[in-house]
């Protein structure tokens, strides 16, 4: 009865930011091709206030959910009520319009460049096609900005911007759905591999409110990358385990970093936890040929994330918590001395991972501790980089990375609700 | 392909070398639990620090919400103009002065396609607005920050703001 409460709430509060978001005009949602306009005669315009109550609500009624389950009522909620939970979230999401985000427009942007245009997305930003109907949709922060995604990314996308605009927002939609759904399954068949109730673990990502109305809702490219993670981490811990399997889940970390680079966290914790050959090799592998086709499709800049993380890692936005310890101890904001502070605790706490996961500790876990490092640490902090240790996180040994990740999700939402105390308009 | 398992018992025979501190283990073998404790008590310092600057920020933003409102009446109030596109800049003479620089145009128009009526507000909120220390028009097309476009500076604190 209580987790039927909870569910209904949580699809009742993302119904309710779906068919507002679908009316466009907000604030929240991006400006963007009519792709919900036959759910916009129900709702009303998406104001921060209904929001940021529906974002409460579902948040509110995820931990309740998941301390019902966890309690008491395990026997009684069934894996069909989970997975049907899941699905009718992702239904709601992937029929509504783009939440929160201009980053998918980006994406699009970029394979335009390439496809339509013949213009490199590694020297040249969005403006450079300025008169491309997709142009009007990229956010003006990313307009003069080349792409930061890793080649095989930008190759797996080219081909959907023969689509048009609205045809490859629809792929990208299917693209997030697809790898959101594959993430889950591998979730699953990893938590029972290691003796996790596998029902528990796909409730916990799958009707989380930050992946279903941020990552979901914004089809990132992160989804993408988490189900590279979990593939690797499936080859990993599936028995019999054998030089071949680690050798593929080493190539498909790399596959996944050469999407979004931030799955390369978990390279070098599988190896030191291995200390085999195979995974070295097979990662090595896979680089070459992913720097060989990035250098071939896209020249010198296609292959130097280097200098694309470096640009990025300067970004400061007003939600990552580097900012917020700044205002608390009476700085105006992120100087450049703290970015090089946050990059040294950064080290000091992978080193320190990598020396446990050599004395034993869980590698899983370790990968996760690193991805929430790198988004704590972070001075350009979104919703969806708070994403990247949750698939980790219910897989693992060590259940303090779960409790971690949902603190800092917790506080991150909690950062949102100014405009619920204080509405400016 | 060979079963990794049998590989691995020869490959692990290669850091018998090392002193057994040193040596890599496949899992962690059970102690007092002292690096654990020393660990979570990290963590919840760290959770402690994140969620005081979390809440202090939602403190701090709630509170300039509530001065961006009070200035735009404030503005409204003083112009005598309830134009909806009004521009507040808190960052232009020190975020930390809570001295805030309020733009308007000072006929209907376009934000910025016609002359701009400016305010400088400061001090606390009383009746849901601010004090008036100074002010100045600004050309048409204008950033508030470009000095040389300012002109008819009034207010107290008035001459300092002109060229």
């Amino acid at each position: 009865m209580a987790a039927s409460l909870c569910a209904l709430l949580i699809v009742a509060a993302t119904s309710e930011i779906v068919l507002d978001g679908a009316l466009g005009r907000s604030p929240l949602i991006p400006k963007s091709p009519s792709i919900a306009g036959w759910l916009s005669g129900i709702g009303e315009r998406l104001g921060y206030r209904v929001f940021l109550i529906a974002l409460l609500v579902s948040c509110a009624a995820y931990a309740g959910l998941i301390a019902v389950v966890r309690a008491r009522e395990r026997g009684r909620v069934s894996a069909r009520f989970v997975i049907g939970l899941v699905v009718v979230l992702h239904v709601i999401v992937f029929a509504g319009p783009i939440l929160l985000s201009t980053d998918v427009f980006s994406y699009i942007a970029y394979a335009r460049l390439g496809v339509v245009h013949g213009i490199n997305p590694y020297t040249h930003g969005p403006v450079a096609i300025a008169s491309d109907p997709v142009f009007q949709y990229v956010g003006h922060t990313w307009r003069q900005v080349e792409s930061a995604y890793g080649p095989l990314y930008t190759l797996i996308s080219y081909p959907l911007a023969l689509l048009g605009v609205t045809g490859a927002l629809w792929a990208m939609k299917v693209e997030a759905l697809l790898a959101s759904a594959g993430t889950l399954l591998l979730v699953w068949r990893c938590a029972a591999a290691r003796g996790f109730d596998p029902v528990l673990a796909v409730l916990l990502i799958g009707t989380n409110p930050l992946y279903v109305i941020y990552g979901l809702g914004g089809a990132h490219n992160d989804l993408l990358m988490m189900l590279a993670m979990m593939g690797a981490v499936y080859l990993m811990v599936a028995r019999p385990a054998t030089s071949r399997r680690e050798g593929a889940a080493a190539a498909l970390i790399v596959g996944g970093a050469l999407a979004k680079a931030t799955a390369a966290a978990l390279l070098p914790f599988m190896i030191v936890s291995r200390r085999r050959l195979a995974p070295i090799v097979g990662a090595l592998l896979a680089l070459a040929a992913g720097l060989l086709a990035g250098f071939l499709a896209f020249g010198i800049h296609g292959v130097d994330l280097v200098s694309a993380l470096n640009r990025d890692a300067a970004f400061v936005s007003s939600d990552s918590f580097a900012t917020e310890i700044a205002h608390l101890f009476g700085k105006p904001g992120v100087f450049p001395i703290d970015h090089d502070l946050l990059k040294g605790a950064l080290v000091l706490i992978v080193v320190h991972l990598l020396w446990r996961t050599w004395r034993g500790y869980d590698w899983v876990a370790a990968s996760g501790w690193s991805l929430l490092a790198i988004s704590v640490t972070s001075t350009w902090l979104l919703a969806w980089y708070i994403l990247w240790p949750l698939p980790l996180a219910v897989v693992c040994r060590d259940r303090r990375l779960l409790v971690a990740t949902l603190a800092v999700q917790s506080m991150f939402v909690i950062h949102q609700i100014t405009p619920l105390l204080a509405p400016v308009s | 392909m060979s079963s990794a398992s049998s590989s691995a018992e020869s490959a692990e025979g290669r850091w018998e070398r090392l002193p057994p501190w040193l040596r890599p283990r496949g899992v962690e073998l059970p102690g007092k639990g002292e690096l654990r404790w020393i660990e979570t008590t990290v963590l919840v310092l760290v959770g402690i620090l994140l969620a005081v600057a979390t809440i202090n920020d939602v403190a701090r933003q709630t509170g300039v919400n509530h001065r961006l409102v009070a200035d735009i009446r404030t503005w409204r109030l003083y112009t005598g103009h309830n134009f909806h596109n009004v521009g507040v800049d808190q960052h232009l003479l020190g975020p930390a002065t809570k001295r805030e620089v309020v733009c308007g145009n000072d006929v209907p128009g376009a934000p910025k396609e016609e002359i701009q009526v400016c305010l400088v507000v400061d001090g606390p909120i009383r009746d849901g607005r601010r004090k008036v220390t100074a002010g100045w028009y600004l050309r048409a097309h204008s950033e508030d920050d470009v000095r040389s476009k300012r002109y008819g500076c009034f207010g107290p604190d008035g001459a300092a703001f002109c060229p």
